[in-house]
Parts: structure tokens; sequence; C-alpha cells
């Protein structure tokens, strides 16, 4: 019996009471040995344990018991059992060594986070020198320190990192950098970590100068990652020296200099970028080389870098110096040169904008509403950018001729927008509209400020080109809205450049206290000193508080967001000051300071503060901005921004509505977020006008480059709303500018707040905190033009010329991101509108040539031809044939009713250079092996730096070379009918892109003498006309003028515009009783 | 099993010592013991499986058996119930593991009796529940029962009596103190039911032997003697007003009501 009682299953203890007897014994050895049992059953038995928990704890008091750390051992899993954490915490603290951090019981892993949390709370707050801070508890810092011993032993060094990071523990960092099995890994993880993680800026800035100098001492570094630190540190000096080590190394170690030059141009800083240039000057050996080739640069502009390049790189043999070759090939990239170039032509041989979509809207938008004419200017301008397709504005001068007054100004400031990047020929392109140009007569000041402007824009970020013209126009102006579009320009040119010369005249333009004028001045001082938190922001708020008008005010406080943008912490006293201030304006500024200091921190603080506002403020601008402003802080993580700003989309409040959905737009950008979008679906249905205004917008923003299947509700949904009579204009016109942005860039960019690398492009969130005021001043939304961002892989060799040979695999079914379809030629809807709204030959032939075209359309054979004819532009384009073009259009429509019946796509397809890579295609894209060109860095978009691995197999076929001939001819064959009138730039220009507009023939007898004028002179041709002969147009253009100022008061500017309509009206019955060709009839001939 | 053997050599003499009525020696052994047992691992809450787990458990079980024992006879209420909450795992988790033993019903007898003296109601109940039948039919623990019901029926007189027939010492140790509990609410009965008693008549309610002891129990309490006579004082706690003739604030009472439903009247 009793051997069967020995094997019985030990009894389920059932209590503890036994052992809690044993504490009260005298003897410590009893004590211990309670201790030891309790110590084992305590997740069985806290529950009876905490009823003796004070024996315990007298135990730990106890200084004579020699097993106190064991007490609190037992006591703190007691109240972690509890839910008691700090005192938890507190007693692990006391156990001392007993207190495993190896262990993996939850008990550990929970006082663990606690005790790291508590640490890095205390850390944080002796760091920031809170007065009363303590120095962490000595026995919190050594369990810290014994963590850190044991994620180095088990090799958790990623996790070191982060606690390192969050502790604020640079030397932990170091130690888990130095002794990690993969340095590199580590160092790419602790870059990253710091870049997304760390909210304090000075931090940021001591890891990343550590992570730099642990860079450095790794075998391979990884120099590309360390330049971007470096920029980051704003260290141009240290650029430059790697940069020059590495150009006088190997090949290899020369063409990676240009790829990191690419990257960081890509960047965007201008001051940065100009500094690492002159550093290299100091550093070059033979000083005379380089300047010879910077000297040849800005001349020659992109002829320099594809014809002339063999020839220019022969002199550089001749001296014999490899080192200086590589150095002016360099420049080249670092001045920006190149790389605008090459995107350039990227963006004009890929243009993909359907110009059926404009022609609708122009069809179905009244010309004599000058909200939506402008916006269909602008939506022209966007879908165009940087393409320098301007078939449109040239196909229908008679239309944009109604632009007057500022909506001229933005008109022409939209061919900025389209001719964006081409820096060579900035100056021909524009020269017709500027205020010096030769033979002008007496040019309107709305086009001259709006050419200004538009030079600016051209030169986004490489500015050298223009400043001193510029500027020059600014000084010799008196004219308020020539100053108006000087300031802007030269803002844009010189943005972040901090030019000293510049800053103090546009300054002067401020004091003289003009409304007009002194609104751009504002925002163009914010743009020069763009995050530099320079001091001179006291001064310009200082000013904002003396001058009466609203429109300085604005500008003022908006240019000082500016100016503090990411400067984070520092930015506090300015946020403070503006957030506290009795002015509404001054409030709006101040919460695009808290959104620009804080862009892509997802900083807590910075939100709290914004949500504050948003719902708290008395003036509606105010909290639409704070609503907004969360976009630009929540731009890091956008998938938080949805959850975030949800509640304020239902608010009842439209301005918080606007303003939320702008946020989601600006934050989601270019993502195409399923969240995102699904929060802005409702309010594109909003019962406020605006509030649609900003949903479309936003979503544009949103599904800009998405795949077609996601776009097409929102493509169908604008179709439904610009034609739509009934619907509000504001609507309307929020609808045109949407289907402007949703095709920015003929389809082949995106809006890009940051860098391939991830850094976030100062120029691009600028640009679209200016976009965002257009609220106020239509002008602004032009730059949009800074955020569009060309989604292209573009593979160049050495010679930074793109090979031909380079191709990309694409691992995903080649429909998934096609351009769209194009739209289909609406018939019937061109035929009513037409007659109504154009009235010139240039119509007529158009009517001639969509029919035609359509013609084409169903006779695919015979297509090539006619289409060729029904719009030239239209072939130039494209590198297609426009044959190819058409049938493909054709097939595309075919295969949407039967594409279940076809054979399965292939689910990869190859992309020659340059590839089109759409932001959520870049996942799929990898590099085959065995190409003649290997990259140097696997990136899937932006530039990529190829090796030639066979350089002996001959000489090699480039891109963007052998096809200029082939453009040339493609100019418009009108072009004959003034070759004597052509501007210079047709003379001069190289044929690879089409000229600015070719002359047209203006209607009406009574202006036969103007028959032959240049087309490029359209628009002064326009306003002379206007200004002979209609006597009534003066007074028409000072009343329109207004309108467009404050968009505040909605409803008196809804009568202006009414008014303005009347006007336009009769002016327009006028001008067809001039014309002798007229007859109703005839339209219908035609 | 050295351990073992020494341990049961500790035993042997404690057994010796504990039947000589050695106390000072007794604790010590006990002591010694005690720190043997924490060394030997078949012991709860382990119960490692070993050959002589039996052996261990049993003498385990024989040391505090003893323990208990020695408490009462020392007096040592703490010790008495810091060795029965160590005992007790071996009349309930290691039942059946063991042997029964001879003492259980005597040792949950006495525990239940401790219970009942510091009138902890409660835990006599809760404690009462987990004894196994076969304990509970034992004279000691039903002995114990019985004074229980008499208790709560107000029969102190029975309580009292069974003092006479008390079963072991240990047990006639517990019911001392139960008379004087007892006595205790016979007294603050008194205090409520009487203005005043003789000494005579307190003498017999109170059962207590004679006038000096009654006077002397008076004297404890704060009454007053005079004249052959215990005034007992109307205590001045008022926690139970109610019995001291005071009728219930009627009138306040319903005027509250009124107030309220004039209220609730003007709210709705």
């Amino acid at each position: 019996m009793a051997a069967a009682m020995v094997a019985a299953p030990p009894p389920p203890t059932t209590s503890a009471g036994h052992v809690l007897a044993l504490l009260d014994e005298d003897d410590d050895a009893l004590k211990l040995h309670a201790l030891q049992l309790l110590d084992a059953s305590v997740q069985d038995f806290w529950f009876q344990i905490a009823s003796s928990i004070g024996a315990i704890e007298a135990l730990f008091e106890d200084e004579e018991f020699g097993h106190r750390q064991l007490a609190a051992l037992v006591a703190s899993k007691v109240f972690y059992h509890l839910g008691d954490l700090d005192d938890a915490l507190s007693y692990a603290l006391g156990a001392g060594p007993l207190f495993d951090v190896a262990g993996t019981s939850e008990y550990v892993q929970t006082i663990l986070a606690r005790c790291i949390d508590t640490y890095v709370e205390q850390r944080v707050a002796e760091a920031e020198g809170h007065g009363d801070a303590a120095a962490p508890d000595a026995r919190l810092v050594a369990i810290v320190e014994r963590l850190f011993a044991r994620c180095f032993s088990d090799g958790q060094y990623e996790q070191a990192v982060g606690v390192a990071l969050e502790s604020r523990r640079l030397d932990q960092l170091e130690a888990a950098i130095t002794r990690s099995a993969d340095p590199v890994k580590t160092l790419k993880y602790a870059l990253d970590v710091s870049q997304r993680l760390v909210v304090s800026r000075d931090f940021r800035n001591q890891v990343l100068r550590l992570v730099v100098n642990q860079y450095e001492k790794v075998a391979q570094p990884d120099f590309g990652a360390i330049c971007q630190c470096m920029m980051v540190l704003d260290d141009a000096d240290e650029v430059a020296n790697i940069l020059f080590r590495l150009l006088g190394g190997s090949e290899d170690e020369a063409l990676l200099a240009y790829q990191i030059a690419f990257d960081l141009v890509d960047a965007e800083l201008q001051a940065f970028m100009a500094k690492v240039n002159s550093r290299l000057d100091t550093l070059a050996p033979a000083p005379a080389a380089p300047a010879a080739a910077e000297g040849a640069a800005p001349a020659e502009g992109e002829q320099h870098m594809e014809t002339d390049q063999p020839a220019e790189a022969a002199p550089a043999e001749e001296e014999a110096s490899p080192f200086a070759k590589r150095l002016a090939v360099f420049k080249t990239v670092i001045s920006g040169d190149v790389p605008t170039e090459l995107e350039r032509q990227f963006l004009a041989r890929h243009n993909h904008a359907d110009l059926q979509i404009l022609k609708n809207i122009r069809a179905s938008v009244e010309p004599r509403n000058s909200v939506c004419h402008s916006a269909t200017v602008f939506a022209n301008s966007v879908m165009h950018c940087g393409t320098t397709v301007d078939a449109f504005l040239r196909e229908n001068l008679d239309w944009l001729k109604k632009a007057t007054n500022w909506a001229k100004f933005g008109a022409t400031a939209g061919l900025g927008v389209i001719h964006r990047g081409n820096v060579g020929k900035s100056r021909a392109i524009m020269a017709p509209y500027l205020p010096s140009a030769p033979g002008g007569s007496t040019p309107s000041p709305y086009s001259e400020g709006g050419a200004l402007y538009a030079l600016g824009l051209i030169h986004t970020s490489h500015g050298q080109g223009v400043r001193q013209f510029l500027l020059d126009s600014l000084r010799t102006t008196q004219h308020e809205v020539i100053q108006h579009g000087a300031c802007l320009g030269l803002g844009v040119a010189a943005l972040g450049t901090g030019d000293e010369e510049a800053f103090e005249d546009i300054k002067n333009v401020l004091y003289m206290d003009n409304a007009v004028a002194g609104e751009a001045a504002g925002l163009s001082l914010g743009l020069l000193c763009a995050g530099s938190g320079t001091e001179k922001a006291a001064e310009l708020l200082a000013y904002a508080h003396e001058t009466q008008h609203e429109k300085i005010i604005r500008g003022v406080a908006v240019s000082l967001a500016l100016i503090q943008y990411g400067r984070e912490e520092e930015a506090e006293g300015m946020i403070e000051q503006m957030t506290s201030e009795l002015d509404p304006i001054l409030r709006y500024g101040g919460m695009f300071v808290i959104g620009l200091a804080y862009c892509g921190t997802s900083n807590n603080a910075a939100i709290q503060k914004l949500l504050h506002f948003a719902v708290s403020d008395v003036s509606n601008d105010v909290r639409r901005a704070a609503v907004m402003n969360l976009g630009y802080v929540l731009a890091s993580t956008p998938e938080q921004c949805p959850k975030i700003v949800s509640l304020l989309a239902e608010s009842y409040n439209p301005h918080v509505r606007y303003g939320a959905a702008m946020a989601v737009g600006i934050a989601c950008a270019g993502t195409g977020l399923r969240e995102a979008v699904a929060l802005l679906e409702p309010l594109i249905k909003d019962s406020v006008d605006f509030v649609q205004q900003g949903a479309l917008i936003a979503m544009a923003l949103v599904l800009v480059e998405q795949p077609e299947a996601r776009v097409k509700p929102l493509r169908a949904h604008i179709d439904r709303l610009y034609g739509n009579k009934g619907a509000e204009v504001m609507t309307r016109m929020g609808a045109v500018m949407a289907a402007g942005i949703l095709d920015c860039g003929g389809r082949n960019a995106t809006i890009g707040l940051r860098s391939r690398s991830g850094h976030f492009r100062r120029t691009a969130v600028l640009g679209l905190t200016l976009f965002s005021q257009y609220w106020y001043w239509y002008p602004l939304s032009y730059c949009i033009a800074l955020a569009v961002q060309p989604s292209a892989l573009i593979g160049v060799d050495a010679s930074l010329r793109a090979p031909k040979a380079f191709q990309v695999v694409s691992n995903c079914r080649a429909s998934q991101f096609a351009y769209a379809a194009p739209v289909k030629v609406d018939d019937k809807k061109d035929k009513a509108k037409l007659p109504t709204a154009v009235l010139s030959t240039t119509a007529r032939a158009k009517a001639r040539a969509a029919k035609k075209s359509k013609d084409a359309a169903k006779d695919a054979g015979a297509g090539g031809e006619a289409a060729k004819e029904a719009g030239g532009a239209e072939a130039m384009e494209t590198d297609k044939p426009a044959a190819a073009k058409v049938a493909e259009g054709e097939k595309k429509e075919g295969e949407e009713a039967a594409v279940e019946k076809k054979e399965p796509e292939p689910t990869s397809f190859t992309a020659d250079n340059p590839a089109r890579v759409a932001p959520a295609q870049r996942r799929f894209i990898s590099f085959p092996e065995g190409q003649r060109y290997a990259p140097i860095r696997a990136a899937p978009s932006g530039f990529v730096v190829l090796r030639d691995t066979q350089p002996d197999a001959g000489e090699a076929e480039y891109l963007f070379e052998e096809e200029k001939p082939a453009a040339a001819p493609a100019a418009p064959s009108t072009d004959e009918a003034a070759p004597a009138a052509a501007p210079p730039a047709a003379g001069a220009g190289s044929g690879d892109e089409p000229p600015p507009p070719e002359p047209f023939e203006q209607p009406g007898s009574s202006l036969q003498a103007e028959r032959t004028m240049s087309g490029t002179e359209w628009w002064r041709g326009v306003t002379d006309k206007g200004k002979t002969e209609i006597p009534g147009a003066e007074a028409t253009e000072l009343r329109s003028a207004q309108w467009q100022i404050e968009r505040d008061a909605p409803e008196g500017v809804q009568q202006q515009l009414e008014q303005g309509d009347k006007e336009a009206e009769q002016v327009e019955a006028y001008r067809d009783k001039q014309d002798p060709d007229y007859h109703p009839s005839k339209e219908k001939e035609g | 099993m050295a351990d073992l053997a020494a341990a049961s050599t500790l035993l042997g003499q404690l057994q010796t010592a504990f039947s000589s009525g050695d106390l000072a020696t007794c604790k010590q052994l006990l002591g010694r013991l005690k720190l043997e047992m924490t060394k030997m691992p078949a012991l709860p809450p382990v119960y490692q499986q070993s050959a002589n787990t039996q052996q261990q458990l049993e003498l385990a079980r024989q040391v505090l058996e003893l323990a208990v024992l020695l408490a009462v006879r020392q007096c040592d209420e703490a010790a008495f119930e810091r060795n029965y909450a160590q005992l007790r795992v071996y009349f309930s988790d290691a039942r059946g593991m063991l042997p029964p033993s001879g003492q259980e019903g005597a040792l949950t007898g006495l525990h239940l009796l401790r219970l009942l003296v510091a009138n902890r109601i409660a835990e006599f109940h809760s404690e009462l529940e987990v004894v196994p039948p076969e304990v509970q039919a034992t004279p000691e623990v039903a002995q114990v029962v019985q004074l229980e019901q008499w208790l709560m029926e107000g029969a102190y007189n029975k309580v009292l009596a069974a003092r006479a027939s008390a079963a072991s010492d240990y047990t006639r140790h517990f019911l001392d103190q139960l008379s004087s509990t007892v006595r205790e609410e016979v007294a603050s009965c008194s205090e409520r039911a009487y203005e005043s008693l003789s000494v005579a008549d307190a003498a017999s309610v109170l059962m207590l032997g004679g006038e000096a002891e009654v006077e002397a129990y008076a004297r404890e309490h704060g009454w007053e003697v005079s004249g052959g006579r215990i005034a007992f004082h109307k205590r001045g706690d008022s926690a139970d007003g109610g019995a001291d003739g005071t009728a219930p604030p009627a009138v306040d009472l319903i005027g509250h009501c009124l107030n309220y439903a004039r209220e609730i009247e003007r709210i709705v």
C-alpha cells in the first residue's frame, strides 16, 4: 500500500497558507525557505500572498535580514499581479541582481518595459533640462545597463539601438554599432530609426554625427548614406571632402560620386549644393579646368550636355587629367543641370496628357465664368508641367484671350509651369512677355508680372541663371503687379538660398506698404530664407503688426512659416508668439508655423496644439489652417492621418471639413492610401461647395499616378461636375483643378513630398504650402509645380547620358500601371458648345480636326495620317508614332469588353530606359542580370548611375539624341506662315522640343494689319486690341480685378463675378459684330 | 536519508521532552527540526517523489502536530496559529499521500475551538466546511460543533458546563477562555437588560464564584457597586438609539418625503 502511495501523483496545491505561516517563524532560515517557496509559486498564489504582503515588505525593510532582495523580488511579483506596476518596479529594483533581465516571462517583460519607460522618461527630462529632474535611480541605470549587455550578448543589436536612442544613450548606441556583427546593417537601422522616431532635433543631429563617424570607420563605408546624413546636418564641407575623395578614386568610386550627387540634388537644397560646389572648387588641384567647364554650363544649357558632350570631353582628355574630366562631369550633376534636363526630356517624350480632357473641359466651361476659366488654364499648366507641350494654349488662343488682369497673370505664369526645368531656354520662351522685350508696344503689366513669376517657376531651385535678371526687373519697376511677379519669381527661383542682396531689395518693396506688392514680397522673403529660422523673422513679424493691409499681414504670416520650416523646437518661441496673437491672420500663420516647423515629425505636442486650435479658435480661417497643417506634421506617417482627422471630417463647421480634406491630401499625397480615399469620398459629395472643392483637390493629390482602376471613379465624378451648370462655381473650379493635378506632368509625375532617399523635399513641401494659399490668391496655385516629381527611373552611364541598352523588369502586369485610356471624343457635346464658345477660324479648324480624328479612330488603318493632321502637337508629344497610339487606344477599348477571353497577361514586363515607375510600382522593380549596364545602386526610381560592364563592346547608343532630327519636322506646319517673325527661341532651338507658340491669324478685317504678327506676341496683340477697340474694356478690367483679390466674402464675389460676366458678354457681342466673317450659318458649314 | 535519520532522532528526543514537560528543550528541538524539514524535498508544496516520500511527510506531520500541542501548552496563540497553518496542508492537500493520523480529530477540534473562542465565527464555519466528514464525526470535533450551536442559541450555561466535562487538558485551556468570552456576552446583555442588579443575582447570572469576584468584575467594567446592588450606567454610546426608547424621527421623515415629492413635481 505504501508503494502505491509513493507512486501516486502529487496532489494539486490548493493553498500557500502553510508557506506563508513560515514567514512568521523567528528563524531567518525558515523565512528564507518560505520566500524561496513563495517565489516559485507566486503566479498561482499571489492573491493569498497579497494579504501577507505587509510581512514581506517588512522583511525587505528589515536591515538585518540577510535576504532582503529575495523579499523584494517576491513583493515585486505580487505587485505585478496586483497591477501596481510602479510598486512592482520599485521592488524589482530593490531585488538587485535577483531580478533576471534575461527572463522570458511576462512578468519580466512587463517590468523591463516599465523600467525602460521610466528610464527614458527620466533621461529625457534630464536632457531637456527641466530644473527639478534628478538623475535616474542608480539601480534603474544598472538594470538598463544589464539589458544592454544582454542585447549585445544575444545579438539583438537593433533592440539595443532602439533603447539607446530612446534613452539618449549615445555611448550605448556607439557600443551597439561597434559590437554588432554587421555594423553596416545596424548603422542603417540606426539612421532610419533616428530619422523617423527621434523627436528632439538636437539629439537627432547628435545621433547623425555619431552615425557618420561610425560609418567612416566601417571597412566599406556607405558614402551615399553618409552624405545624406551630412546633408541633414548641413555639413557641406564634409560632403565635398567625401565626394572629392571618391572622384579621385577608381572608376567605380567616381560613378558612386555621381550617384550621390544625383541623390543629393534630388533633395533640392539649392544653397547646400552651392556650398558643396564652392568647396569642391577650393579643393580641386587644377581650378582652371572646372572653371572653364562651369562657365560653359549655364550658357549653353542642355546643349552642352547632349550634343557637345563628346566635344567637351575631348579637350579634357588632352589635358590628360581624368580627374578634371570627372570633376567637370560631376559639376553638371551637382549644379542640377543634368538631372533637370534628363527629367525634362523624360517628361517631354513620355507625355501622355490627354488633350481631349482639356478640350472637353474647355467646351463645357462657359468662358465668361472667369473662375472656371482660370482653373482650366491652371489644369492645362499642371497637366503639362515640365513637358514643354503648350499645344492646348496654341490651339485655343481666342479662348485664352478671355483671361484678363490677374487671370492673365496666372495664365502667363502657367507657361512657366509648362516649361518647368527648361532652364536653358527660359529667357527665350518668356521673352515676348517680359518687361524689357524688344519691340514690345504697350505691354500689359499683368503678363509682365506673370512672366517674371513664370521665370522663377522654370528655374525652381536652379535660380543662378535668372536671379540677376529678376532682381534688375524688380529694381527698375514701380508697378505693383510687376513687383508682385518679380518677388514671387525671385522667391521661387532662389528658394532657401538666403540671398542677402535679394533680401534687402524685396524688403524695400515690402516696406513700401503696397498691398499687392507687399503680399508677394512677404512670401518671397519667406521663400528666400526657407528653413533658416533666421533672426530676421522677428523684424517681419513686427512689420506685420504695423501694416494695415491684410494681404501683407497674410503674406508675412505665411512667410514666417516658411522660414521656420523644419526647425522643430527652435520654432517654439515663434509658435508661442503667433498663436497668442489677437489678429486671426497671424494666428492663421501660426498654424502654418506649427505645421511646417514640425513637418513630417509626427510630433505629438504639435499635433495636440493643432487639434486644440482646430476645435477652439474663434476664427474659421485659423481652424481651417490648423486642421490642414495636421497633414504636414503627419506627412511621414500618411496612414495615421486619416485616422486622426476622421472626426474633424465630420465636423459641423465646413471650414474644418475643408481643412480635414486638405490635410489628408497633403499627408497622403501620391500614396493612393485606401483610408484616405474612404475619408474623402463623402466629402466630395459634401453640402458645401468649397468643401467639395477641397475634397476634389485632395483626392487628386492622393490618387495622382495611381493604377487607373482606382482613379476611374474620381475621373467620372470630375467629368460630371465641370460641365454641370447647376453645380456651384467653387465645386466646378475644384473639379477642373483636380483634373489637372490628377494628370500632372503628362501622367508621368507624382506629387512627391519626399525624395527617393526618404528625406522631405523642402521645395515640394513649401510649394504645396503656397499652393494651399490659392484660397486667397489664385496665382499661388501654380506653386504646385514645385511639388511635382517625375516618376522616372533614368539610368545614366559615366558620361551622364542615358544608354538605350538598359532595361528594368517590373514584376507586375503591364496593364496595372498603364496610362489611362484616352477619352473618347464626344462629338455631340462638342457641337453643342462650340458655336457659342469659339468663333475664330482656329475654332473652325479645330472642329474639322476633331471630326477628322474621329474618322481616323473609326478607320484605324488610315489613322496615322489623319491623326497627324488633326493635331500636329499630338504627334510630337509622344515618341511613338501617332498611328500606333490611336491603334493602341482602339485596342484597349476593345479589350475592356473582352478581357476574360484573352489569355492571361504575363506577370512581368520589361521597361526601357528611361522607365516610368509609378510610386506604387516601385516595389515591383528589379534589375535583370547580364545586361551591359549594371546599376551602382539598385534604386527603384530616380536616377541610377550605371556601370558599363562591356566598355569594349563599341559605342553605346544613347537616348534623347538621335530623336532630335525626328522631332524637328514635327513642328507644326503652320510655321511657314510667318517665318520672318519667328521668335528667337525657335531659331536657336535645337529642335528637341516644341518651339514656343507659333504665329496665328488674328480673325477680323479690322485686324488685317496684324495678320502676320508673331504667335508669341498674341498676348500683347490681344491686349492692344482690347484697349483700342473696346472703350468699355478698361472699366471691365478695373472692376473684375477685384473679384480675385479676396475670397473671404463669397456673396460679394459672386455678385462681382456676375457683373463681370455680363460685361464680358457685352464685349463678346460687340466683338462678334466686328467680325464680318461671322455668321451663325457659317459655323455649321465649318 | 541521513537527514531523515537525524530528523527521526530529533523527533524522538522531542517526543520524550514533550512527554516529560520540558518545554524549553522542546522549543529548541522544534526549531532544529523545522530547519531539517526545509531540506526535505518531499514536503509540500514541492512533493518531490522519492523512496521515502511518505516517511518524510509523516515525520513532518508528527513534528508539526507536536508543535501545535506545544503551542497550546505554552499558551502561545501566535505559535498555535502558525504551526497549525503549516500542519493543515497535511490534513488537506497531502491527505491522500499519508495514512490517517490519530491526532487529526483532536487537533482540528482544537483549531475550531480556538476560532470559536476568538469569536471568529465566519472563519469557524468556512474551516468546518473543509473538514472531511469522518473527522467531523470524531468526538472532539463534534463537541466543538455542539458548543458553537449552544453559543449561538445563547445557552451560555451549557457552554460553561461543558468546561467541566472537558476531554483533555488542551481543550480545557481553550474552554477557560471560552467561559470568559461567554461571561463578557452575558455582562453586555445585562447592561442593556437591567438598570441595576443585586450582587448575589449578578453572581449567579455571570456565574461567578462569590461577591468578591463580582465586585472585582464590576470594577473591571466600570460599574458602580453600592449597597449590594450594581448600577449599570447607560453607556453614552447612542449607536443604537432605537434601543433606549427614542422614537424614530417620524415627523422629520414625513417632512423630507413631502419635500422630495414636491421637488420631483417641480422638476417634471
